[in-house]
């Protein structure tokens, strides 16, 4: 009996011990990397980890309805005698891999027959649509849920002293770092006490600095946009476009960076803003360029494009990777052993959060245009983004120092989650969703061929259901919701009523907040009249006090007051 | 109520865990590191006061700026002195553990920063709040012309009734403005 009993309690303090380290081992970011290098940085590997998510989701859900069925359907891939696997492919992605389930190219258009009738075109179409529109789903309640959270009130205060002091990080516990932040939050302070008048004359030269430096940036996007362009030509060098596409968005930058030194802002977070959206257009160029060259020419020039387009997705991809790695080494380690040994006027390295976050945001922005084309591209994706995480706090730990400036991490979050959604998510919904609408599939291989357009899948599928009898509702919703503009005419209307009525709401509203802080502030002079009359009363007459405390009771009165 | 040895009572750890905001695992873990502040001696005494230089040599609390007041607001020591039991070490980690809720921490925030325990936040505790959070040494402090710049900035955006003193209602309307205050207004063992 007393064995029992005591091997119970060993049981339970060994599972307790177990529950402990392993709530530790996931609890380790927070008490790890956010003691020692501030919230900021923190939300940089909490924003990977829940993009790995995504990509997870992905992966599952495309294996499950595509890949399986292709692969229970035909197992071995007919693969020409003439390709063998050889070890290059895993770079360039062509070769071997054109042959395998990896590319859209090797899905069959036929009904799989089996336990049971599996239309592989609808499954693959479905399966795309219905990711993609989750994800947009799952981004949109991501941002509005913090959007109202960070964001009550935008008020005159929000960004003024106040903020500067409650945003103490109290779960900071790294000796420098403290002192750090101390010596940051003293300069704000003095910057925010001083509050100098520009002249005019000095205005016009910031604005004419301002403007020259978005000129500069502009023309360096545009030069780049055009370099791509060009360069795809060149189609022989495989490795040539995913290379000095790479290369561009890690030079590139840096020179962003050099034209933000140069130029004066009025506060830092719009510099912040302004170095990430020069970043961004950048990015968007280089990725609109690649898209129009895919969609445009190789579209119309070769026979299986879809695969083509998926591996030079794939080659973006695993190029980017490399550089990412490299990025890091460079970035990080090499700074820290030329800021500690050869220049220490440079000091330690800091981790570069903005720049590190916009990185992974482009890489996931691939990996989403890229579905459509190679089904199983979040696979590689996920290897990608499981590496990075480790090789990055790695590098974080050895080799960086926190952030000189107080991060508002809960403002940054917000601005992720948006960067994440409009011009990212958005513009590869629209190659896809263009990809889709307009664009002819190949005709000897993948899902579609035959088809005039992958939509058309959906019109062949109604037509079916129409001609066997089959399901009546949604014959009817396909002819009357999705076909009929009258219903997104009206959808718009009621929307842009319902956005109208919710203004007028919240311009009531400040109005109504105007007034309140006027009336507490007479309330409060009308308070302090009061209590010197009370004052003065007493003062007067001090007789009366003693022979009427009982019906006056002065000193409850005085309490209810103060 | 007390603790004793070395080993938490079920039924006691149970009662903390529906008086304060921590999981079971935490109450465990700031019981391990509350026993390793205490002597020999003190180990078998219930309900044991372990005085503020101790406990300031917990890393967590060791380069926070505000560390004394911390352990003058939760102590409950008759002589102010910023001793702690470990029901106070409880209540601080409670108010400053993941799950608290806005209000309680922007009480304790107020506490903490009312260094004259007056109930308000006047100009001198508007100044050693400052002082306090930019550095400790002549040098690195800002000077007076800044300090009285900032502080009539500050008051200019908190006080709304004008009365030249911050109340706990302003202080958390203020605070409510702030999204980042929830998330380090922590400490975590």
């Amino acid at each position: 009996m007393s064995i029992n009993k005591n091997t119970i309690l060993c049981y339970r303090s060994y599972c307790l011990n177990v529950s402990q380290s392993f709530r530790r081992c996931g609890s380790n970011l927070r008490s790890e990397i956010g003691g020692k290098f501030g919230t900021s940085v923190q939300s940089y590997f909490v924003f990977l980890k829940w993009l790995l998510m995504f990509n997870v989701f992905s992966f599952l859900v495309n294996f499950g309805f595509i890949t399986i069925p292709q692969l229970v359907y035909d197992f071995s891939p007919n693969v020409p005698n003439t390709t063998s696997f050889r070890g290059l492919e895993i770079l360039t992605g062509a070769g071997y891999f054109n042959y395998t389930v990896m590319y859209y190219g090797s899905y069959s258009n036929e009904t799989l027959e089996g336990a049971v009738d599996y239309k592989m075109q609808l499954g693959y179409f479905f399966t795309i649509a219905v990711y993609m529109v989750l994800c947009g789903i799952a981004l949109i309640f991501s941002m509005a849920s913090s959007f109202k959270a960070n964001y009550v009130l935008a008020d005159t205060t929000s960004g003024g002293a106040w903020q500067l002091l409650c945003s103490w990080d109290f779960s900071m516990t790294n000796e420098r770092a403290v002192r750090q932040r101390k010596n940051n939050l003293r300069e704000s302070l003095s910057e925010k006490a001083q509050r100098k008048q520009l002249t005019s004359s000095e205005k016009l030269r910031h604005f004419g600095i301002y403007l020259g430096a978005w000129l500069l940036s502009s023309s360096l996007t545009v030069g780049c946009g055009a370099s791509i362009f060009f360069l795809c030509r060149y189609e022989q060098l495989t490795l040539l476009v995913p290379f000095m596409v790479s290369l561009m968005n890690m030079v590139v930058p840096l020179f962003f960076s050099l034209f933000n030194k140069f130029e004066h802002y009025s506060s830092q977070r719009r510099q912040i803003y302004v170095l990430v959206a020069r970043n961004v257009l950048l990015r968007m160029c280089i990725l609109g360029v690649l898209c129009y060259y895919w969609m445009n020419v190789v579209a119309t020039e070769y026979s299986c494009w879809e695969s083509v387009v998926g591996q030079a997705l794939y080659r973006l991809v695993f190029v980017d990777f490399i550089f990412l790695l490299l990025g890091s080494f460079f970035g990080e380690f090499l700074s820290n052993v030329v800021g500690t040994r050869l220049l220490p006027r440079l000091g330690i390295p800091e981790f570069d959060v903005a720049r590190n976050v916009l990185e992974i945001i482009y890489a996931q922005t691939l990996a989403w245009i890229g579905i459509y084309f190679s089904p199983l591209l979040p696979a590689i994706q996920i290897l990608k983004f499981f590496i990075l995480f480790y090789i990055k706090k790695v590098s974080l730990m050895q080799n960086c120092q926190p952030p000189r400036r107080t991060g508002r991490a809960a403002q940054m979050k917000t601005i992720f989650t948006a960067l994440l959604f409009f011009p990212f998510f958005l513009g590869a919904l629209a190659i896809v969703g263009y990809t889709a609408w307009s664009l002819t599939p190949s005709k000897h291989c993948g899902p579609f061929r035959g088809l005039d357009s992958t939509f058309s899948v959906v019109e062949v599928w109604m037509v079916q259901l129409n001609s066997t009898g089959g399901s009546e509702v949604v014959i009817f919703v396909y002819q009357n919701v999705i076909r009929s503009e009258i219903f997104y005419f009206l959808i718009t209307i009621i929307i842009l009523v319902i956005v109208y009525i919710f203004w007028q709401v919240s311009q009531g509203r400040k109005q109504l907040i105007v007034l309140l802080r006027q009336q507490i502030v007479n309330e409060g002079k009308d308070k302090s009249f009061l209590l010197e009359k009370l004052q003065n009363l007493q003062k007067s007459q001090p007789n009366i006090r003693s022979k009427n405390h009982k019906k006056v009771g002065i000193p409850s009165l005085l309490a209810r007051f103060s | 109520m007390g603790t004793t040895a070395s080993q938490l009572g079920k039924d006691l750890l149970s009662e903390y865990q529906e008086l304060t905001f921590l999981t079971k695992q935490e109450i465990l873990l700031a019981h391990k590191r509350f026993s390793e502040l205490l002597t020999k001696d003190e180990k078998d005494v219930p309900n044991v006061r372990v005085p503020m230089e101790r406990i300031l040599t917990l890393p967590e609390l060791k380069s926070n700026p505000f560390r004394k007041r911390i352990c003058l607001v939760f102590s409950t020591s008759e002589h102010k002195d910023g001793s702690l039991t470990f029901e106070d070490f409880l209540d601080l980690l409670s108010a400053f553990s993941d799950s608290a809720t806005m209000e309680i921490k922007s009480h304790y925030a107020f506490r903490i920063f009312d260094f004259d325990d007056d109930g308000t936040l006047d100009c001198d505790d508007l100044q050693q709040l400052v002082n306090c959070l930019t550095g400790e040494t002549e040098d690195t402090r800002l000077t007076q012309d800044e300090m009285r710049q900032l502080i009539s900035n500050i008051l200019e955006e908190s006080d709304i009734d004008k009365d030249g003193t911050v109340n706990l209602s302003e202080f958390q309307h203020v605070i409510s403005r702030s999204p980042d205050f929830i998330s380090s207004f922590k400490i975590v063992l």
